[in-house]
Formats: structure tokens, C-alpha cells, sequence
């Protein structure tokens, strides 16, 4: 069977449509994202941003893919979690686009989404995640019929920790590319919180020391660095629990934060102690596209699993392991 | 005999090495190139000192740990008791119900006896309960151990059992959790309802629970 699926992302600053066909070919994927002149991003302005440019992104999905509308099989959108104004939005073109085209809509797990585009890209079968973005830190394993968080964030985000940081050095959203910029430039070590909870971790300590060090005057490529060894010694620990707790093979590093180079430097290290294999989502499947969504759409659909638009209200506070895996064994 | 590598943990690789013609497990932490050198000594010191002291006061209190034989704070090893048991977490898939609430109502009395001398685990997954032959429970790795425990840090504590349950024993874990906190309530005595509430609320801590 040849299915051609157009997936729609929006559940935070991001929006982005992809084209794929269920053999995993990626043919388009557009995606651009909001970014406030400044603070941090406010729902309302982002969705807003979301309805502006969301048909012109899609018609462009579209025209790079050289295909005809007529040619799409099947509507997949990011269903949650996420921004409840940014994810209604998404939600609302995705139905009137099914609704237009009398074909069949699916809700996607956003996060589900980001572990199976890692698992195309790389070829893996049943890896170890570590999904690190703006909204996310969870270290994700499967196991009967559900993608599990075996540890995850007490507070926030790594992804929002460095943009909070970031605006406290004044630097522009999103601020994580610009603190590694920076640490390249540091070298000496300050010693901020490092807060392991078994498989959990905490980032809300160290930020408030990191704004401290700061504040006390110690140079920019300093606070950078030490941001970063810190958090990152964190997250390489928890996936070493991790690993050693489920004894897989397969270790995934995805989420925007994926992009960062000595993130992927230490759990490449993390996989050749664990003599596991490595993959690092390439940058332009790393963050929030469109791809994700239509690839796992496709696979959702075709285990029997789309919804009636009546039914596809968003799901904004949607956990990781309530999605059934149904394609999966 | 040479040592033999028995397992590649988080932290550490283990081994089982000879001495005086007996049997030992030897905790080794190593370097992690992959790391900063001052935050990976920092740890491997820590914890190296930290697994020691609270191995020895879990004992003081009653709860089965094995016995320390030698320290080596350079390259942070500890010789201790070679215990031949099973970890709990791979028991659980193949024993009877009535021996599993058994080994969970122990589970949850155990943590419950170390909350009672404020000191909390840090780490209590399945993976690190052994179950020897006569069914008693040894208790392992407490390089993540606190001292001065608060209802705080204990519900952190229960928090990571009831983690664990759903992740890797998601098939029994509604059975698996009411036997361990029946065991739990059991022995901790009047701090039990704070503790418990806790645990509810750390949950929804977290960004999407």
C-alpha cells in the first residue's frame, strides 16, 4: 500500500508541515519558528503566529514535495502535549484540511513522534531516549505496548533552563545555541548544584546558582561552561541508570537540545562505556517539524488508529506513556 | 583467579574478585573521560565515601547490607560481601503472586526501616533489592543515599519505587505498589500519611503528570 500523509506540527513555538510516504521517505519538511522580540514565548502570540503562516507553510510542504493535494492519503497533526492555544490552532487546520479532503485525520503524540523519527533516521529498534528540548526532559523506553518515562525533570526543562538563562545574560530566544558558543571560549569550572534523584534530575538549583555566578561578575564563556558540564554530567548519569537498569542496546539522543555538540560528545561517551550503539537526530529532525508527525501518523493509521473529527479535541497535558504503541510488538 | 566483570552499572562496573580464598564483589568507579575531571572526581569521591558510611549505618539499623572490606579512596573501589541472591527485579516476572506480595511487603518494611533512621536511598528500583536463598533482602547501592531525611525527601523516595513499578513491572504493578506500601505503612509508624501525600504530590511535579 502507497500512503502519503501530510503531518502538521504546532504544540509550541514551532510550526512546521512535512510530507512522507509510509516507505519513510521524507519529500518536504517546512517548518519555521516564533520567536518573541523579547521574554519568552506567550501561547496566544505563538498560535497567533501559527495561523499567519501555517497555510503558506503548508502549501509549500505541498509544492517542494511535487506532489498534487489530490495525492495526500491521510492528515496527522500534533494532538498535545503542548500549548493549549498553539495546539487548537495546528488542530483546526488539520481538520479542515481532512474535512475538505474527505480523508482520514490522526492525532499524534508529539513526543512519541520525536522517538520515531529518531528510530527512522537511525534504523534502531528499541532504544534508550534521551528527548531534551524546550518543553521536555525525559529518558523514554519501551516496554508492553507503551513508551515509558523512566526518569525525567523535577522542575524545568533543560531547553527552558538555558533559554531563562540566556535572557538573564541577554542573549536573544532561543539562548541554547549561544551559551555553547560561548563555553567553547571556557574552560574553567564552577561548581553549580548537580541534583540526581535515582532516575530523576532537577535543573531549578543550578540555574539560580549559574544567575548568582553571574551576578557575582564571573565571565560569560565561565557561567556557559560550567552550565553545561553540569547539566549535561546530569543527564549522562540518568541515562546511564538507564541503560543499566533496562539493558538496551540502543541509545537515541533527541529534542531541539539534541543540536548541542558536547551533549552529543558526552552520551557518545555514555554509549561506548555501555558498549551500546549511538544516534544523534540530525539537526533538521531534531527539533519540532512536521516529519515526526507525519511519519508516526502513518504508522498509527496504518495499526488501525485514526480519529473522528468530532473526537479530536487536543490533549495539552498528554503524558508520554498514555499513547497505546499499537504498531509496535 | 581474575577478576571477572559482572555488571556495568550507572556509576560503577562490578566485578568478583578472590581474596583469602573467599569470594568478594569489588565496586569499581572508574574515570568517565566523557565527563569534566573535577565534577566526575567529585562524584567518584562522594559517593565512594558516602556508599561506605551508609552501608555500615543501614546495617547499624537493621536493614541486611553487605559487609565492607577494604577502601581505596584513589581509585574509589570497595571491597564488600559477594551476595548470592537474585536482583528482585528479575524475580518478579517468574514467581508466584503470594511470594511477590511477600517480597514487596519486605520491599516496603525495608525502606520504611531506613526512613525511620532518616536516612533516604536515592535509588530504590528493583535493580538494587537482592533476594537471597533463604528470601531475605539485601539491599544495595547507596551512593545516592541521604542522611537527615525530610517527609520531603522520603516521598522523593517512594516517589522513584512507584517509577519503577510502572515502568519495568507494569503488568503487576498495581498489586506490586499495595504490598509494598502496606509493608511501608506498616513500620513507619505516625509520619505515614505526610509521607504518603508527598509521594502524590511530587507526581505532579513533573512536567506532564
Amino acid at each position: 500500500m502507497d500512503l502519503t500523509c501530510l503531518g502538521i506540527e504546532g504544540t509550541a513555538h514551532s510550526f512546521g508541515a512535512a510530507i512522507v510516504s509510509d516507505d519513510g521517505t521524507i519529500h518536504s519538511n517546512i517548518y519555521s519558528m516564533f520567536s518573541p522580540h523579547e521574554g519568552g514565548i506567550h501561547p496566544r502570540e505563538a498560535s497567533r503566529y501559527h495561523s499567519e503562516i501555517g497555510p503558506e507553510l503548508i502549501g509549500k510542504s505541498i509544492s517542494t514535495a511535487q506532489i498534487d493535494p489530490s495525492d495526500i492519503d491521510l492528515i496527522a497533526f500534533s494532538r498535545g502535549p503542548g500549548l493549549g492555544p498553539c495546539l487548537r490552532t495546528t488542530a483546526t487546520m488539520a481538520r479542515t484540511l481532512a474535512l475538505t479532503m474527505s480523508i482520514p485525520l490522526v492525532g499524534v503524540n508529539h513526543c512519541v513522534a520525536h522517538i520515531e523519527i529518531g528510530c527512522l533516521e537511525s534504523g534502531f529498534h528499541d532504544p534508550v531516549t534521551v528527548y531534551v528540548s524546550g518543553g521536555n526532559t525525559q529518558i523514554i523506553a519501551y516496554a508492553g505496548k507503551r513508551f515509558r518515562t523512566f526518569g525525567e525533570t523535577m522542575d524545568i526543562a533543560i531547553g527552558n533552563m538555558l533559554d531563562v538563562l540566556g535572557r538573564s545574560l541577554g542573549m536573544p530566544f532561543p539562548a541554547g545555541p549561544l551559551v555553547e558558543k560561548e563555553a567553547l571560549a571556557g574552560s574553567k569550572l564552577q561548581l553549580l548544584p548537580y541534583s540526581v534523584k535515582g532516575m530523576d534530575l532537577s535543573y531549578s538549583g543550578m540555574l539560580t546558582a549559574a544567575q548568582r555566578l553571574w551576578s557575582d561578575g564571573a565571565p560569560l564563556e565561565e557561567v556557559c561552561f560550567s552550565v553545561q558540564e553540569t547539566a549535561f554530567g546530569m543527564l549522562a548519569e540518568i541515562s546511564e541508570r538507564a541503560l543499566a537498569h533496562t539493558k538496551k542496546k540502543e541509545l537515541l539522543l533527541t529534542g531541539g537540545v539534541a543540536r548541542n555538540n558536547r551533549l552529543t560528545e558526552i552520551l557518545e561517551g555514555v554509549a561506548s562505556r555501555h558498549n551500546v550503539e549511538f544516534h544523534r537526530v540530525s539537526p533538521q529532525l531534531a527539533g519540532d517539524q512536521g516529519a515526526m508527525i507525519a511519519w508516526t501518523g502513518i504508522q498509527q493509521f496504518q495499526s488501525g488508529d485514526s480519529v473522528e473529527i468530532a473526537d479530536s479535541h487536543v490533549l495539552p497535558r498528554w503524558r508520554t506513556d498514555e499513547q497505546d504503541i499499537t504498531w509496535r510488538a | 583467579m581474575r577478576p571477572i566483570e559482572l555488571s556495568i552499572g550507572a556509576e560503577s562496573t562490578i566485578y568478583k574478585v578472590e581474596r583469602w580464598g573467599k569470594e568478594f564483589a569489588l565496586k569499581w568507579r572508574h574515570k568517565k573521560p566523557y565527563l569534566h575531571p573535577e565534577i566526575d572526581r567529585q562524584l567518584r569521591t562522594a559517593r565512594t565515601t558516602r556508599e561506605c558510611r551508609m552501608l555500615n549505618f543501614a546495617r547499624l539499623n537493621g536493614i541486611t547490607t553487605p559487609t565492607i572490606h577494604a577502601v581505596d579512596l584513589t581509585e574509589n573501589t570497595i571491597m564488600m560481601d559477594y551476595i548470592k541472591g537474585e536482583q528482585l527485579k528479575q524475580l518478579v516476572p517468574v514467581i508466584s503472586s503470594k511470594r511477590l506480595r511477600s517480597l514487596c511487603f519486605d520491599f516496603g518494611r525495608t525502606l520504611a526501616k531506613l526512613h525511620n533512621s532518616n536516612v533516604v536511598h536515592g535509588d530504590p528500583t528493583t535493580s538494587n533489592f537482592i533476594v537471597d536463598s533463604h528470601d531475605d533482602l539485601w539491599v544495595l547501592d547507596f551512593g545516592l543515599a541521604e542522611w537527615n531525611a525530610t517527609a520531603e525527601m522520603k516521598g522523593v523516595d517512594l516517589h522513584l519505587v512507584r517509577r519503577v513499578l510502572e515502568t519495568t513491572h507494569w503488568d503487576v504493578q498495581e498489586a506490586m505498589l499495595e504490598a509494598t506500601l502496606k509493608g511501608y505503612v506498616s513500620t513507619i509508624g505516625d509520619e505515614a500519611e505526610h509521607i504518603l501525600s508527598r509521594m502524590e504530590e511530587i507526581r505532579e511535579r513533573g512536567r506532564y503528570h
